[in-house]
């Protein structure tokens, strides 16, 4: 199906990881691993916590116990720009494009890590974002403002700048809901082809078809527990869960 | 005695600031538009006071009557006119804010150009101090001014938690979906916000008329204490803006003891810097960071 | 006549590279300074008493001007820019307000109230500026390199950096930007180039008292930026031109009365800055351009 076990590298570990909000506990004892070149797919009811778990990692939000472990090092206190200079990278369900920015802009900036007020470089950089306006097919779009882009060139922007980033884990959160059947086959391609590469990828979709075609592993998460982890044919056939998932529990 | 004599102007000035605060922070507060021409409500409720009690002579009740008036409807033909028409179609917080700077610049002028650049004083019968103590001056608006906050706050909380209204405009702060839930619309309920947040100062500007004077651009130093009120006392927190204008106003006074006057000012600022450092989310604040 | 125009030429300079420094950050970067005139300030007051007591180079007395403003926004800056927007135009409001009450007080360094006279001019390689004509040949000269500088950064990494996090801090953060830094430098950035301004003001008037550095100049510098167009690399030039040629321009309606044009000028760009920002928010060379989202 994927890459061989010996080489599924584990990249990002989570232990025992527990956050909650004055009373409300919104991650409850959660441990999972994700593995490189595998896509991962988080699924689970509404408010189940699955953002909340993509902020635990990305440092948006801080745990309440527990540990991130990447690259084998512990992502304790550290700032979501830093995470980001480590390797991570997510997407944002409204997706939070650079909108006055053009196609171009939006990836380049990605790629310019620096604070400085200038840096080198730039003869690279252009070449890469020609590679990645490729891939997505927005090479046409190159100088349009983000803001004047149609729906699924929006959804493929977002994916062009995790691809510009780097990143060895992707987290993206709904990416590919509401796009028609032909974008879709694209970016399944797409995440295939980077998942191939070595990439770490964790997804929250809603869609079950999507989450069928897209996953190597589900994990089903329920008021902040990790209910099941596996492959998607175990997770999405298991009556127990489709119960919980569809709301049928009191 | 020194220090007593600050004391009760810094009530008095606590108790205005209070009032002017907790108007800026009712409307920031529940439409998140900041309204810098709060102080320009402010200017035209005190001018209009002025023009028709110390000019035209007409009876105080009526006077009062017609600054509410006109502040209420700078408020909500504001809100109506400027801020509705940008907020639908962009509604940044930097156009909204530019559109306001603009409204209270031209305000402050005209008031300028109309009436005189310099300050105005409405003397009433109860302005004149009297020695209460030896070295101890309090006229007796001092007593009407803090007991007239009190009685606007408690109708503004009686407001707020025992109206439908009320009810609903809490909601507005907290989440505005949630309100076209009970059928009310976002828009309306955004009018009746300007209407009282307006409302409140009329008083303060009234009672600063008769205690230190009016002069065109007193509107700046009302939304300095504004801002500085809401940031202090909290985002959100009706109560904490109105408290924070009480401290502002008693430390403003209270520190002539040992600085100048000119310094007074900087004092206001000096508070709010070391909250921003320390304690943005204010005393009573929610938590302000993205 | 010409004695009149080169005056205004001079003056023209110096504000449109306050109204540029000012776009840098309100217009690329999203943020809101009220406090832009006290930068201005800061940089007149450091030359004239440089130049007074010390040396009367060019070099040495805009280095310092511009290091002091820098410096001193950072100040500000750092602790300001950790929360939201809203509180950063509190805080430029509040160094404004302090700023105007230092220059007035601190007699010693600024002469208190009545300013600093006889500031010499200033003095590059051997060649003293004292011909007004060469004068203006500085000035436009100053104006040029600090259009240049604004340009490259605007058009680079930096600009795209300013822009990404004003169109989304939350995504700029996400994607490695380091939001505070970056904030910070583009203030200091802006201050600086501002204390360039006051100096070259500052050795051209010859004599400066608090008066020019108020909120009311703060609010003019404001309204250059959002009248010639914000988030454009031209607008704030337009806008200094437009607004600096206003007084002039009323003048020549005589059914206006001579003592109220200040009021009126005022009130002018105060309806100017509403009516764009209902109807062309991108100010007059930016056009309907729409502002952030997220």
């Amino acid at each position: 199906m994927t890459t061989s076990a010996v080489e599924q590298e584990i990249l990002l570990q989570i232990r025992n990881l527990n956050k909650n909000f004055g009373g409300l506990q919104a991650i409850d004892d959660v441990t999972m691993d994700l593995p490189a070149g595998v896509i991962t797919t988080l699924v689970g009811p509404n408010g189940a916590g699955k953002t909340t778990l993509f902020n635990l990692i990305t440092g948006h939000l801080i745990p309440s116990s527990g540990t991130v472990h990447w690259l084998g090092k512990p992502l304790k206190g550290v700032e979501p720009w830093q995470v980001a200079r480590l390797g991570i990278a997510r997407t944002f369900q409204d997706l939070r494009l650079y909108n006055q920015m053009t196609v171009e802009e939006n990836i380049m900036t990605v790629m310019e890590r620096g604070s400085w007020l200038w840096q080198a470089g730039r003869k690279a950089a252009e070449q890469r974002v020609t590679e990645i306006l490729a891939e997505t097919q927005l090479a046409d779009k190159r100088h349009e403002r983000a803001v004047d882009l149609a729906y699924a060139e929006r959804k493929f922007l977002s994916l062009a700048r995790i691809m510009a980033s780097q990143a060895k884990l992707w987290l993206l959160d709904e990416p590919a809901s509401g796009l028609d059947p032909r974008s879709f086959e694209r970016f399944v391609t797409l995440l295939r082809d980077y998942a191939k590469r070595g990439i770490t990828i964790c997804i929250i979709e809603h869609n079950l078809d999507i989450v069928i075609q897209l996953s190597d592993r589900v994990a089903f998460l329920d008021q902040g527990k990790l209910l099941a982890q596996g492959s998607s044919e175990d997770i999405l056939k298991d009556p127990h869960l489709a119960a919980i998932y569809f709301g049928e529990r009191a | 005695m020194l220090f007593a004599q600050l004391f009760i102007n810094g009530l008095q000035t606590g108790a205005l600031y209070a009032l002017i605060a907790a108007g800026f922070s009712l409307i920031f507060g529940m439409t998140r538009i900041f309204h810098a021409a709060h102080g320009a409500t402010f200017t035209i409720a005190g001018y209009i006071f002025y023009e028709c009690y110390s000019v035209l002579h007409i009876n105080w009740i009526v006077a009062a009557l017609a600054a509410a008036i006109a502040a209420s409807l700078f408020g909500v033909l504001i809100d109506r006119v400027i801020y509705a028409r940008i907020q639908k179609h962009e509604g940044s917080f930097f156009t909204v804010f530019v559109a306001s700077f603009g409204m209270a610049i031209v305000v402050q002028n005209l008031i300028a150009m109309i009436f005189d650049r310099g300050a105005v004083t409405v003397s009433t019968p109860l302005s004149k101090s009297l020695e209460m103590l030896p070295g101890l001056y309090v006229a007796p608006i001092a007593a009407v001014v803090v007991l007239c906050a009190l009685i606007f706050f408690m109708a503004l909380q009686w407001l707020l938690t025992q109206t439908n209204l009320g009810i609903a405009l809490r909601a507005l702060g907290e989440n505005p979906t949630l309100v076209e839930v009970y059928g009310l619309t976002p828009r309306l309920l955004s009018q009746y916000v300007f209407l009282i947040g307006s409302i409140l100062v009329v008083p303060a500007a009234i009672l600063t008329a008769a205690t230190s004077g009016l002069n065109p651009a007193m509107g700046n130093h009302v939304m300095l204490i504004s801002i500085a009120a809401t940031i202090v006392g909290g985002v959100g927190s009706l109560r904490g803006a109105a408290m924070a204008g009480l401290i502002l106003g008693m430390a403003e006074n209270l520190c002539l003891a040992v600085i100048d006057p000119q310094w007074s000012e900087a004092v206001t600022f000096v508070i709010l810097f070391l909250f921003i450092l320390f304690r943005p989310g204010g005393v009573y604040g929610r938590a302000i960071v993205t | 006549m010409i004695a009149y125009l080169q005056n205004i030429a001079v003056l023209f300079c110096i504000n449109a590279i306050l109204a540029l420094t000012l776009n840098f950050i309100m217009g690329y970067a999203g943020i809101f300074s009220l406090a832009h005139a006290i930068f201005f300030g800061v940089g007149a007051y450091a030359t004239a008493y440089i130049a007074m007591h010390a040396s009367d180079s060019l070099l040495l007395c805009m280095a310092a001007s511009a290091a002091i403003s820098a410096v001193l926004s950072m100040a500000l800056a750092l602790p300001a820019l950790r929360v939201r927007g809203e509180y950063f135009v509190a805080a430029s409001l509040g160094l404004q307000v302090i700023g105007v009450t230092i220059f007035s007080e601190w007699k010693s360094i600024t002469g208190g109230l009545g300013g600093m006279i006889g500031i010499p001019r200033p003095k590059l390689l051997g060649y003293t500026f004292n011909d007004d004509t060469a004068f203006l040949a500085l000035a436009l000269v100053v104006l040029g390199i600090v259009v240049g500088i604004t340009a490259l950064l605007v058009r680079g990494s930096f600009g795209r950096s300013l822009m990404a996090i004003r169109d989304s801090e939350s995504a700029a953060q996400t994607y490695g930007k380091h939001v505070n830094a970056i904030k910070t430098l583009s203030v200091a950035v802006a201050a600086g180039l501002a204390g360039v301004a006051g100096s070259l003001y500052a050795f051209y008037i010859s004599f400066i008292n608090v008066e020019s550095f108020m909120l009311e100049t703060s609010i003019l510098l404001m309204a250059m930026v959002i009248i010639g167009g914000t988030g454009t690399l031209f607008g704030p030039i337009v806008g200094a031109a437009l607004l600096m040629s206003l007084p002039a321009a009323l003048t020549y309606l005589p059914f206006l009365p001579p003592t109220e044009l200040g009021s009126i000028q005022q009130i002018i760009y105060g309806l100017a800055m509403v009516l764009l920002m209902l109807f062309r928010p991108g100010g007059l060379v930016g056009g309907r351009s729409k502002e952030k989202s997220a």
